[in-house]
């Protein structure tokens, strides 16, 4: 997925025409579909990060477009483009999960500044992405989401970050323990005992799950914490 | 054109010089909305030229002027045939909402004087005409 990969989806040849136009000179891909079931199609052989997103059209109109992206592309952001008057149509659609909405007529740096502020937020994001700690919070946000292989993947990347840290080991040792494989759980323990012999949690954790210690507590560390 | 270069341009009126201008300025790149109370005035506009927005409704009303975002436009051009519609729609774009250049067509060349001393910058056929044809005759006098 790429956020600067954009599909500009509108019946209309005009406003596809201005939304090109406006943003030809920024570092952007641009791609345009002329109704929903155009969309839905390039939008499935496509990695688009952002779609342009008109909710008045013949056929699958936005909402419907909107409706299946939500379901099936939850990664791609989505700018609703609205006619005068219709605002409670927008925010329907924002309820439904677009990020923004433009009214029309709309002025170049209008869309130029919202695409940018879309793609300023993606990079920053994947930045904080690439920080230990934010690594590990986004672990810690996944599992109380219930996404364990997304939690599983944010603390690879914390291993990857920084392989002589205890705290992604005994993170990742938790997380495959909830997975059920307690054999690769108990060598992530040891990996971290090993980095960091006083990281309480891991021992916590490796005298648990090998019922070494049977006043051990129950419950799984996640770290100093946080424990399931 | 590129569009680091385009401008915002509102154009009030579809007849003939509205949509010739709206036409020719939105084929170069620059972003247009054309507003007539008449709808079907927007058939002059020609689809492998224009590439702007369109506004049913009366340029004098406030409410549709802000629906043509006049507060972001870069130009204000006032091509209806009612000259007092153009002039108004200027005085509006000029002293309210600081629209950096605004133009109109007048016909009453009368009316000239006024619009330079509000700082609307008018073009007005008639008195262009005239001199035209002044200049001619003074240069091939009848023999």
């Amino acid at each position: 997925m790429r956020t600067n990969k954009i599909l500009i989806v509108d019946d209309e040849k005009n406003i596809r025409m201005t939304l090109t136009q406006a943003l030809e000179d920024m570092d952007v891909e641009i791609d345009t579909a002329v109704n929903g079931e155009e969309a839905l199609s390039k939008l499935q052989d496509g990695d688009f990060g952002l779609v342009l997103l008109d909710l008045r059209m013949p056929g699958i109109d936005g909402m419907q477009v909107l409706d299946r992206l939500s379901k099936d592309r939850p990664d791609v952001k989505i700018i609703i483009i609205t006619a005068h008057g219709t605002i409670d149509a927008a925010v329907d659609a924002m309820k439904q999960g677009a990020i923004d909405f433009i009214q029309k007529p709309f002025t170049p740096e209008e869309i130029r500044d919202m695409v940018s502020k879309v793609i300023q937020e993606e990079t920053t994001g994947e930045q904080k992405n690439g920080d230990y700690d934010s690594c590990l919070k986004l672990a810690k946000k996944s599992v109380e989401d219930k996404h364990i292989e997304a939690a599983v993947e944010h603390v690879k990347k914390a291993i990857s970050l920084d392989s002589s840290r205890a705290e992604a080991f005994n993170a990742l040792g938790a997380l495959l323990e909830i997975q059920g494989d307690k054999l690769e759980a108990q060598k992530n323990y040891r990996a971290a005992i090993s980095l960091d012999p006083g990281y309480k949690p891991a021992h916590e954790n490796l005298s648990r799950s090998t019922h070494a210690n049977p006043n051990a507590e129950k419950n799984i560390k996640f770290d100093q914490k946080t424990s399931y | 054109m590129a569009s680091k270069n385009n401008m915002y341009v509102i154009v009030i009126g579809c007849g003939r010089l509205g949509s010739f201008l709206a036409n020719m300025l939105s084929n170069e790149g620059h972003s247009i909305v054309v507003i007539d109370i008449k709808p079907i005035a927007f058939n002059a506009l020609a689809p492998d030229q224009f590439s702007g927005f369109k506004i049913e409704g009366d340029a004098t009303e406030l409410g549709i002027l802000k629906q043509a975002k006049i507060d972001k436009a870069d130009v204000l051009i006032g091509a209806t045939h009612d000259e007092n519609v153009n002039i108004m729609a200027a005085q509006i774009a000029k002293n309210r909402f600081d629209v950096p250049r605004v133009f109109v067509r007048i016909l009453d060349p009368n009316k000239e004087s006024f619009c330079k001393t509000i700082g609307i910058e008018c073009v007005c056929p008639t008195s262009m005409a005239a001199e035209k044809m002044i200049t001619a005759l003074r240069e091939k006098p009848e023999s």
